[in-house]
């Protein structure tokens, strides 16, 4: 239990990520499953950020060639973060795109409701 | 300040240190396939479109047998991106298995591509030509990254890089069931991306590394005590690639996305698109985890009976499917698990045998897709007992859907049965015999789905009446790349032995 509380940040992002990806399996709504993946992406941001982060360490930038006294955080895992931004958006943008030709074919964004039609149309 | 010094050391260090001109050939094909993708789109002639495709392609995959071939003479080469080395750079590794993969993939895209340039218009609008080879190219080029990758976040973006890729190509026939199906794909896919680098996260966590080596030198230190997250992440990887490479109850994006797909998309959909997840699972199975900490877990019997699950499973569907392509899209499922299965057992013959099926599987499928791509594009008829007959009417194109179909069911000398075979004397080998009834009862499923067409496409009296002898037969020029598919697919089967051998030399195990 005590683990919990110390690691109070991962365990928000592992209950951010449970969040997201039910919303993102169990929702019909397009825009919601949209929104439930990026919820889901970035808990695995704040993750990977939260490991990367040391409590009283500079952000790691050089000003005039001189290093400080305290030392900095690890940079790589924000790095990384920077390139599964990337990922999201560029995934984001294509599910958005795929929704609105969703809507001109169907003129629905609710998955389930396309079933009920053609159930009532046979 | 010690890790800028660091690497800063191992710029000058290595820069001194020549490199081999041949070892630049992984990085050189995937930097000319992306080349590619952008010179494509902006060419005005349709013409030019195809030939500069297909000779980006035939380049790449004549590269690639360069590659193969030193590997032979040399041996495995690492081979760091940029001069900066292991823990802060991205470095390739090229190992036998790396290698021929990469050859198969760039070979069987070539056919595809090649036999794409007489059949796509009647597919997709000619507008969206240039667009499906760029597609074409920027997915060739994130699936050989896959491979090539000795880097865990590097294979998570190339694995993001592929699927987008893959939709496109789904939606490029831009029809009702397309879209839905790429959105199905889109979403699942999605969930095990995320799911890969939540696993990436944990590992990431414990061992502060991201290239694999250092990954497996820190986990075999610190195993005993970080037991579950490793059990966790292997979770995590396990679902997630699953999702992306049909693991059976995670299939259902699948025979959608298969069977509305244009054919030429759905035979590298088939062929190539689901191989590369599983190739990086092994990647991450041995190379990270290694064999120690694998076999310690239960990850590898869930992988068996999801893989033993997907062998019957998928072929009891595909018998109950009345669309062709749909069929053939659930026998990928069933070939999907046979991979597992080989990956599951967990000895070193069965996971030869997974990379073994994986080129049979490869070159088959293809081949398949190939076929009933043109039997549907000159009949128009889709239903599998609308075809009755095509066998006189089209006898070269049924006769290479027989051969392929052939070696699904695990006929002697072709490939589906040399993997088969070694299968089940891995399964005899742990001990586990009844294993061995799963491999039958699936061979026989298989050829309850496949022996009719055959022979209704041949034989029968009602059948043939009225139909005209080649009547609706391509050209045998359209058909070249199909039966170069098939012979290479027969000498796959032919020289298995050489084949496994190779594989044997870079095995992970």
């Amino acid at each position: 239990m005590s683990n919990l509380l110390i690691n109070y940040i991962q365990v928000g992002a592992v209950v951010l990520f449970g969040i997201g990806f039910m919303i993102l399996l169990l929702n019909n709504n397009l825009i919601k499953k949209i929104i439930g993946m990026n919820i889901m992406d970035t808990s695995i941001f704040l993750l990977f950020i939260s490991i990367g982060f040391i409590h009283g360490k500079e952000a790691p930038i050089i000003v005039g060639g001189k290093f400080h006294i305290n030392g900095y955080v690890n940079p790589i895992p924000t790095g990384l973060m920077l390139t599964g931004i990337v990922v999201a958006v560029s995934v984001t943008s294509f599910m958005l795109a795929l929704t609105i030709k969703y809507y001109e074919k169907f003129g629905t964004i609710e998955l389930d409701e396309i079933n009920a039609i053609k159930k009532n149309n046979n | 300040m010690k890790l800028i010094s660091l690497t800063l050391l191992n710029v000058t260090s290595s820069s001194i240190s020549k490199i081999n001109t041949l070892e630049l050939i992984p990085l050189l094909t995937i930097m000319i396939l992306m080349m590619g993708a952008f010179i494509v789109p902006i060419l005005k002639n349709k013409k030019n479109v195809y030939k500069i495709s297909l000779a980006i392609f035939s380049l790449v995959f004549i590269m690639n047998l360069v590659n193969l071939v030193n590997v032979i003479n040399n041996g495995i080469f690492m081979f760091t991106i940029g001069h900066f080395s292991a823990p802060f750079g991205i470095v390739f590794r090229i190992d036998y298995i790396e290698s021929i993969i990469g050859l198969l993939f760039s070979f069987v895209m070539l056919m595809i591509v090649w036999y794409s340039m007489y059949s796509l218009e009647k597919e997709i609008k000619v507008k969206r030509v240039s667009f499906f080879y760029t597609l074409n190219l920027l997915l060739l080029a994130s699936l050989l990254g896959i491979i090539y990758t000795y880097d865990i976040f590097n294979g998570f973006v190339f694995l993001e890089v592929s699927t987008l890729a893959a939709c496109g190509i789904i939606i490029a026939k831009d029809k009702k069931t397309n879209i839905k199906a790429a959105l199905k794909y889109l979403i699942l896919s999605t969930l095990g991306s995320g799911l890969v680098l939540m696993g990436i996260a944990f590992l990431y966590s414990i061992t502060g590394h991201l290239s694999m080596e250092f990954i497996h030198d820190e986990l075999v230190k610190s195993a005993a005590s970080n037991q579950n997250i490793i059990l966790i992440s292997l979770i995590l990887f396990t679902v997630g690639l699953g999702i992306k490479g049909a693991m059976f109850p995670l299939h259902i994006w699948l025979p959608d996305a298969h069977s509305s797909a244009p054919s030429p998309s759905s035979a590298i959909l088939s062929a190539l698109v689901i191989k590369a997840p599983i190739i990086f699972m092994i990647k991450i199975f041995y190379m990270v985890y290694g064999k120690n900490i694998i076999q310690g877990t239960v990850i590898l019997n869930i992988l068996l009976i999801f893989g033993s699950l997907g062998m019957i499973m998928g072929s009891v569907f595909a018998r109950r499917q009345k669309e062709l392509k749909r069929m053939i899209a659930y026998s990928s499922v069933a070939q999907m698990g046979y991979i597992f299965f080989g990956i599951g057992l967990g000895n070193e013959l069965g996971l030869l045998m997974a990379v073994y099926h994986i080129i049979a599987h490869a070159v088959t499928k293809s081949s398949l897709f190939l076929a009933v791509g043109s039997i549907i594009e000159q009949t128009g008829f889709k239903k599998i007992d609308d075809i009755k007959g095509i066998g006189k009417e089209m006898p070269v194109t049924l006769a290479i859907f027989s051969i392929s179909a052939f070696s699904m069911i695990g006929i002697p000398v072709l490939p589906g049965f040399i993997s088969k075979w070694n299968l089940s004397l891995a399964s005899i080998e742990t001990g586990k015999l009844y294993l061995l009834a799963i491999i039958l009862l699936s061979s026989l499923l298989n050829a309850a789905y496949y022996f009719p067409i055959i022979i209704n496409g041949y034989f029968g009296e009602d059948n043939l009446d009225g139909k005209v002898f080649r009547s609706k037969s391509k050209p045998i020029k359209e058909l070249m790349p199909l039966i170069i598919l098939s012979v290479i697919m027969i000498l796959t089967g032919f020289f298995s032995g050489k084949i496994i051998e190779l594989i044997k030399f870079g095995s992970y195990f």
